[in-house]
């Protein structure tokens, strides 16, 4: 009896349990007082993770004063900043507030009034003797993809001043983050950084190295909150509030904290902006432009693909030579260098391969490397998989095979390039089929290092057009690629299927 | 004349001794059939001497010339270019024939010739054709082995060990992967080269054959040769009481 009675117990606990979350899962949707804000974590001083893991920033700060004072529950939902245009229109996130400058950017939101003043600035290592920017001119500069310090240089809108400027520079190096850019400058690889006046203060403050900001401002800018476009009744609620705490005070002390106390630029006067719906392109106009610009990454993607398969294929055998060698150190060697290599990420090694012999040995790199590091990266990774590959198509030939070859004298060479070779060749095609389609898609990793093939561009697109339709456009040209792949493989397959 | 001699040739695996002093000796253009139960070390003894395993001890000689010599019980094996030239003496058909899957049925028995031994290639062609031809599988000469019989499949690699001209020819169990009526087709092969004076050894469990063809007997044990003569001393009469046992379990 009491068996059943606990059983019963559970059953009806479990029930409860069950329709509580379904409630609450209703009721989520239905009051929506949570307020959720999209932002770049790797953002400071606007909103950045601190050392005690808390998401904090300026931005973050009037945020949640915002809610404070409309009773709205704050969330902050850190974001890919080139994902930003999916989050909002999949309505992930109710507003994008992070330095996120208007400039530029005018038709694709629906704007609160600019609250912010924000300078683009050059940002150089102190020993590096450049103290103007006319200095910079064969030299090459880091900005963040899809950035104000982009748009200022060479966007549409630039100045002719500053597009003048910019055709001085040797390159313009995309970058992901600025901590990425940092590690550049530190590197050599690159010889400044153009970014926001904010975020170069707060992270030449981070940082130990000596840096230097350049006086001129390249530009100046608006930093507003972007809502999805249309969206203005919370634009408007947002902006009320805004005022309120304009009057309060809030707003400047909250400034005051990041100290940048005399960049806010919000006056009771300030108009939101609703942008203009004629400007945008139409859908056929917007294809070709992305497909053009994508055609222009092909190339890179499609170098990477060919070179890593050049040497990695030569390479995983001399690998598998060593894992099966009958000298253990090398064997132990060869183990475990195929150990580390397939069990870290791929973009890691990258970056080790990029960063590392400045960061462990101080050498100066020249950004002729980024290829090569790609490279480099790419063959010691599948070479190791390769190796493997390799070892079990030549260990699933019989002894038989051998000892035949051994009876009729030939060598060991002979009977490697004569007996083995062909037979194991016979046998990994399917395996190596499987790895030479993961490398088309894994040449879109290379952006980790900012090396601008295919996908990294379908990205910068797609932040830059605040839509996602390069990244969809890029996957078709990835299955394009890969179909022509599978075939030539399928074909290969084919062809040495004479024996059995 | 001894085209093949062993003196107390001794093997072990760990320590288990599977070849116990085996001393025996192959003339030229005879036929020496090697019985016994499995785990008797016949195998291994016939894989020993085609140097496909090392011996631990003894002495193993072809035409005169030494591949192993017996160094206080220690073996020791001629240098590589000897080995390379004696092994040049002998060939091996295996039991499950380990034809070159990738290769035609001619290329099968051309390669070696031509890449080994750096004969001549048209005259290699030649040969090797004739040799299917005398096989009845002329007009297999551009199959895939795949695409062969298990009997056909043994005759070609019966064919590509005559390629290679050796002076005395080693088969391991050559009819075991064959159905009882392909291994008739295999045994008649055999007989024929017999007849030719083609100098043989063979690891065989067919009594009547070996009977019929062979010259000389050896019956394995237990790693040791527990009896030995002609096919009607050792098959007919047996003296030796585990001989007797053994003829006796396949009769029935």
């Amino acid at each position: 009896m009491k068996f059943r009675r606990i059983a019963a117990f559970l059953v009806s606990a479990a029930l409860l349990v069950s329709t509580a979350a379904v409630l609450a899962g209703c009721s989520d949707k239905d009051e929506d007082n949570t307020f959720v804000v999209g932002f770049d974590a790797e953002f400071p001083p606007y909103g950045f993770k601190d050392d005690s893991g808390e998401y904090v920033g300026l931005d973050l700060d009037l945020a949640e004063a915002v809610c404070e004072k409309r009773g709205w529950k704050l969330e902050k939902r850190p974001i890919d900043w080139d994902s930003k245009d999916m989050e909002l229109k999949s309505g992930q996130i109710d507003c994008i507030w992070n330095g996120f400058t208007i400039n530029g950017r005018e038709n694709d939101y629906t704007w609160s009034a600019p609250y912010f003043d924000n300078a683009q600035v050059m940002v150089v290592k102190a020993d590096s003797g450049i103290s103007e920017v006319e200095q910079l001119a064969d030299k090459i500069v880091a900005v963040q993809a899809d950035s104000s310090g982009l748009a200022a240089l060479t966007g549409d809108d630039a100045t002719d001043e500053n597009k003048a400027l910019a055709a001085t520079f040797k390159d313009i190096q995309q970058v992901g983050d600025y901590n990425t850019a940092f590690l550049n400058l530190d590197s050599g690889v690159v010889d400044a950084i153009c970014m926001d006046i904010g975020v170069a203060k707060y992270e030449i403050h981070q940082r130990d190295g000596d840096y230097e900001v350049l006086d001129k401002h390249i530009s100046s800018e608006k930093y507003g909150i972007g809502f999805y476009k249309g969206n203005t009744e919370l634009r408007d609620e947002v902006q009320e509030t805004l005022f309120e705490l304009l009057e309060d005070g809030t707003i400047s002390d909250i400034a005051a904290k990041w100290d940048l106390a005399d960049a806010v630029c919000l006056t009771k006067d300030s108009k939101v902006i609703d942008g203009d719906d004629s400007a945008s392109k139409t859908f056929t106009e917007e294809l070709a432009y992305v497909c053009k610009e994508l055609l222009k990454g092909v190339g890179s993607s499609f170098a990477i693909f060919f070179f890593t398969l050049l040497f990695a294929l030569p390479l995983g055998l001399i690998i598998s030579f060593g894992r099966m060698s009958k000298f253990a150190p090398l064997r132990w060697i060869t183990k475990l260098y195929i150990s580390v290599v397939r069990g870290t990420p791929l973009m890691l090694q990258l970056l080790l391969v990029f960063f590392g012999p400045n960061l462990i040995f101080g050498i100066k790199l020249s950004s002729d490397y980024r290829f090569y590091a790609v490279l480099i990266g790419f063959v010691l990774n599948y070479a190791a998989y390769f190796a493997e590959i390799y070892r079990s198509g030549i260990q699933a030939i019989p002894k038989g095979q051998y000892e035949a070859a051994e009876i009729l004298g030939y060598s060991s060479k002979q009977t490697f390039f004569k007996i083995v070779f062909p037979q194991m060749m016979k046998n990994i095609i399917p395996s190596i089929t499987n790895e030479v389609i993961t490398l088309v898609k894994d040449t879109s990793l290379a952006f980790a290092i900012a090396y601008t093939e295919m996908f990294t561009i379908a990205k910068q697109v797609a932040a830059a057009e605040a839509t996602i339709m390069p990244i969809f456009i890029a996957g078709v040209f990835y299955y394009v690629f890969n179909f022509i792949v599978a075939t030539v493989m399928d074909m290969i397959e084919k062809k040495l299927n004479y024996f059995r | 004349m001894k085209l093949m001699e062993t003196k107390n040739l001794k093997k072990s695996y760990g320590n288990l001794e599977v070849l116990k002093d085996i001393t025996m000796s192959v003339e030229e253009n005879t036929v020496v059939s090697i019985l016994g139960p499995s785990g008797s070390g016949k195998s291994t003894f016939l894989r020993c001497a085609c140097m496909l395993e090392t011996v631990d001890g003894g002495e193993l000689v072809y035409c005169g010339e030494k591949a192993v010599t017996d160094n206080d019980g220690k073996a020791v094996y001629a240098s590589k270019e000897r080995i390379r030239k004696i092994k040049d003496y002998f060939s091996l058909v295996f039991q499950n024939f380990n034809l070159f899957p990738h290769y035609t049925v001619l290329k099968n028995l051309m390669d070696a010739p031509i890449h080994v031994q750096k004969r001549d290639k048209a005259a290699v062609r030649e040969e090797c054709m004739q040799l299917l031809r005398k096989m009845g599988l002329e007009d297999k000469a551009d199959a895939y082995p795949y695409q062969l019989s298990g009997g056909q499949q043994q005759r070609v690699a019966i064919a590509r060990a005559l390629a290679m001209k050796p002076r005395i020819l080693f088969f391991d169990e050559p009819t075991s992967a064959l159905d009882p009526e392909i291994t008739a087709e295999i045994l008649t092969v055999l007989k024929e080269l017999a007849a030719e004076k083609m100098t043989m050894v063979i690891v065989t469990h067919e009594i009547s054959f070996a009977r019929n063809v062979s010259d000389h007997i050896i019956f394995m044990d237990g790693g040791v040769i527990v009896e030995e003569g002609s096919p009607r001393d050792v098959i007919d009469k047996p003296k030796n009481a585990r001989t007797k046992a053994f003829l006796k379990k396949l009769e029935h």
